[in-house]
């Protein structure tokens, strides 16, 4: 019985003007946007190879150890997933002069936005008359005058509509895979399907809530026309407003300090505040060592030219000499420290409050679907804020390793020759630890989408106990 | 016999229930929005009386714009602090760039309020404006008296747009109003006249999408089918075509992307320092300087040229939707636009070259950063008239469609 009962959902749903027009959207939507964003991410892929290029011809002519951080700084290369899903790969930039307002007043599209958007508000056009509209056209009775249980109507009700809604999405998601495919730059590797995978079941999953809030609010409602403003009245709530609201009640409910000011200050500490008590500490240094080597005494007026003569001509002075340098790397290696600590401690402290201000706005939009399902596929796809996360670990991880590498060179080059100015020397450092961006595995990914997921399921089960409660107290006359 | 019909419409919406539903929206949202973003903005604000320059320091930053309330647009990027130095510019982004949500979703300011919401409720006050009648009964009735299809057309339009356009009106100066008894958050004359343009564009915009309701109620049979085809028009219009139409542009013109321009930049400034120190001589140094200014002044004159050929562009594919037009002009009226941040861009620039002439000639005291926003004036010849001309001609397109579909509507 069941088995008719869906067959009747689905046939009256695909014979529909509305599945028409959902199967006709979203087969021009989804691979146009799918085709976009493959040339984009082609571009993107040329626009970091070209960086990389760039990096490298600066590194073989201008390599030195002083300000070359920021030079090689990693960045993150873009992944096979931006052909689908964007998250955060917005270059908004907003921390440098040069930054792209586009972003800002047009977000992007990609498979999620479709989703979010797009079949949602699909969901509930197919579902807001599923009770209402059966009603009004007399056939609820009818179905109700046979042997029908209420349940296996409004179960069957919900199979129907998900099943329907997932023709269009496959359909469509199919012909965007064949574009993926075709593009010979774009390599999708076996977890990538996997992510896909789990991508689609987040999607129906979240389809299928808006239908039962469809049905929900259907078997609310006498007539069909008044339950559609209701179902509009609260997608617009939970899909356009609760998301979007969020970041801004959050920053309202526990505020962060002034970030420019902050780092302004953390700024001085480390640059004027840093050479100051770091020149203190030399010259303090430097009149104590004095006392015990004499011979450097005329030191501070000499050239680098005299100082390598001195050296050459005079064991004392050279030895001296290499004691003083040692002691003033020394000086400023602890000036360094001193005020790093104090940096850390004030960025320490705004980051605790803006990761806190930041898990209260991710709490209140998880409230809306349209968050969840957005956590969810970004996460999932590397595009999202584990990613981020992830990126700052493997970042971290290799700036390590260039540290250790650069202090060892540097003490190479000054057992060579100790007058040499090893930061600000050209050096020749092809060899150095390279950064390398590998995605996160599969199975930690699964682990971040766990509270979204559940929200989704969560929320599908309660609304759909409460259509069937809704059902189950209708009158069908 | 127009007021007849229009005092019947506003009579039939305001027993509807549809017209209490969206109604209560409509108020609860723009209500929100300006209790959200006013207080956001008084943040901003206590931020920038911390932030703000001491006399004589080389510093841009601009007091984040009040009408960033109703159109948040690009604000965030204009009110950054740009310090300037003899090694460029050195960029701090204010209070949400620590919070990543933020960027997953728009900002819910009026503007956006009036772009996504308000034209869905417009389009629900048109869509079932004959196909309802028709289904009714009532339409055959109505043309069996003595009134032209034009009459019907034009009473029902403007008894809707009234039954819109009042609430809407009084829920939004009402909000004004309440704000304003903060008087932080009062407005000064010009910016007035700039939000009351604002109001006036949206009640624009709305009309357009009233219009595009009763069109395309006048070709369909059923109301169900004309909300369907409304409904995913809507989304098309508002959601797809915009955010499509600046990717697509991209794709056509060739700029370089702002990291690789942030990361050239770092290059260039790490080489010049590099190359000082083989040679330690003051002469060099300023020299380098110089070089590296000009450098990076070609790069940004460059890349200014190509982005603003990449939002012609993008500019010319999105205004197919009437949801991109309204953004721009209401965003470049508020001053938040594209075209205004990318003038401030400039003006900063200018700011650092004139400090750099200060350094060259030995003067310490650096005068205070101004930027003046364009006058309205100027922000309607540079495009924001065309917007404003562009929803008119939808309008009207969408209304004489209306027209000649309801000439051949049968109404039986």
């Amino acid at each position: 019985m069941m088995k008719i009962l869906i067959t009747k959902e689905v046939r009256n749903h695909v014979l529909s003007f509305r599945f028409l027009v959902t199967l006709l959207l979203l087969l021009m939507i989804v691979p146009i946007t799918t085709l976009i964003l493959t040339n984009d991410y082609v571009r993107k892929q040329d626009d970091y190879a070209r960086r990389q290029t760039e990096i490298q011809n600066y590194l073989s002519r201008y390599a030195h150890f002083n300000r070359i951080g920021n030079v090689i700084a990693p960045s993150q290369p873009p992944v096979p997933f931006y052909t689908l899903v964007r998250g955060l790969s917005a270059d908004v930039n907003l921390d440098a002069f040069d930054n792209d307002p586009l972003p800002v007043m047009f977000p992007l599209i990609d498979l999620t936005f479709i989703v979010a958007i797009l079949l949602s508000l699909a969901a509930l056009i197919f579902a807001y008359d599923s009770v209402s509209g059966e009603k009004e056209d007399g056939t609820l009775k009818l179905m109700l005058a046979n042997g029908l249980t209420r349940s296996k109507i409004i179960a069957a009700k919900l199979s129907g509509g998900i099943l329907t809604l997932m023709i269009p999405f496959l359909v469509s998601l199919a012909v965007s895979l064949i574009i993926i495919l075709l593009n010979p730059r774009v390599a999708w590797k076996g977890s990538d399907w996997g992510t896909l995978g789990m991508i689609v079941v987040g999607a129906v999953i979240y389809f299928g809530l808006f239908t039962c809030l469809g049905i929900l609010i259907s078997s609310r409602h006498q007539s069909s026309s008044s339950s559609i403003m209701t179902s509009l009245f609260v997608w617009v709530l939970v899909v356009l407003i609760i998301p979007n609201l969020s970041p801004y009640l959050a920053s309202l409910l526990r505020p962060t300090p002034s970030q420019i000011m902050i780092n302004r200050e953390a700024h001085r500490l480390g640059d004027t505040d840093r050479d100051a008590l770091g020149w203190k500490m030399q010259q303090e240094k430097t009149a104590a060592l004095l006392k015990d080597y004499p011979v450097l005494a005329p030191v501070s007026r000499m050239s680098d030219k005299d100082i390598q003569d001195a050296i050459n001509k005079d064991p004392a002075f050279d030895r001296a000499y290499r004691v003083l340098r040692k002691e003033i790397e020394a000086v400023w290696r602890e000036a360094n420290a001193i005020q790093g600590e104090k940096i850390r401690q004030v960025r320490d402290d705004l980051n605790r409050k803006v990761g806190s201000q930041t898990r209260l706005s991710i709490i209140l939009s998880m409230a809306s679907p349209l968050a969840d399902l957005t956590y969810l596929t970004s996460d999932l796809s590397n595009t999202g804020m584990r990613n981020l996360k992830h990126f700052e670990t493997l970042a971290g991880g290799w700036g390590q390793a260039y540290r250790d590498y650069a202090n060892a060179k540097m003490e190479e080059l000054r057992a060579k020759d100790p007058t040499l100015d090893v930061w600000n020397t050209p050096v020749d450092i092809s060899d150095m630890p390279r950064f390398q961006y590998r995605e996160e595995a599969l199975t930690g990914r699964l682990k971040s989408i766990l509270a979204p997921m559940t929200i989704l399921i969560i929320l599908t089960i309660i609304l759909f106990g409460a259509a069937y409660i809704s059902f189950i107290r209708y009158d069908p006359r | 016999m127009i007021g007849t019909i229009v005092r019947k419409e506003i009579a039939a919406n305001l027993l509807s229930y549809k017209f209490f539903i969206v109604i209560c929206l409509a108020s609860l949202l723009i209500a929100t929005s300006f209790f959200v973003m006013a207080r956001n903005f008084k943040g901003r604000q206590a931020d920038y009386q911390l932030i703000k320059p001491k006399a004589g320091e080389p510093i841009a930053v601009l007091p984040p714009n009040p009408l960033s309330i109703f159109a948040k647009g690009l604000d965030d990027a204009m009110s950054r602090s740009f310090e300037v130095s003899i090694i460029g510019i050195n960029v701090r982004a204010g209070q949400q760039s620590g919070n990543v949500v933020f960027s997953f979703f728009p900002s819910p300011d009026f503007v956006y309020i009036v772009k996504v919401v308000l034209s869905l409720v417009a389009l629900l006050f048109g869509f079932d404006q004959f196909s309802r009648e028709k289904e009714a009964g009532t339409l055959k009735l109505m043309f069996a008296n003595s009134l032209s299809r034009a009459t019907v057309l034009a009473g029902k339009w403007l008894g809707n747009f009234l039954s819109l356009a009042v609430p809407f009106l009084l829920v939004t100066l009402l909000g004004i109003a309440l704000m304003s008894l903060d008087p932080a958050l009062r407005l000064s004359g010009p910016w007035l006249g700039r939000l009351a343009m604002l109001v006036a564009l949206s009640l624009v915009y709305i009309a357009l999408f009233l219009s595009l309701g009763m069109f395309i109620s006048t070709v369909t049979q059923r109301s169900a089918s004309s909300l369907v085809i409304l409904l995913f028009l809507w989304s098309l219009l508002v959601f797809v075509l915009p955010n499509l139409g600046t990717l697509l542009a991209r794709q056509f013109v060739d700029v370089p992307s702002v990291r690789a321009l942030t990361e050239k930049r770092g290059q260039i400034w790490t080489r010049e320092a590099l190359l000082r120190f083989s040679d330690k001589t003051d002469d060099i140094w300023v020299t380098r300087i110089k070089n590296m200014n000009t450098e990076f002044d070609q790069m940004e004159e460059d890349y200014r040229n190509k982005f603003d050929r990449l939002v012609r562009v993008s500019k010319t594919v999105n205004r197919l939707s009437p949801a991109a037009s309204f953004v721009y002009a209401s965003t470049e009226i508020a001053g938040t636009g594209i075209g205004e941040e990318g003038l401030f861009k400039r003006e900063v620039i200018r700011y650092k070259n004139r400090y750099l002439e200060d350094i060259r000639s030995g003067i310490k005291a650096h005068p205070a950063f101004v930027y003046r926003y364009r006058s309205i004036g100027r922000v309607l010849a540079e495009g924001g008239l065309f917007d404003l001309a562009w929803l008119l001609v939808f309008n009207i397109v969408f209304f004489a469609a209306g027209f000649v579909a309801l000439l051949r509507y049968d109404v039986r």
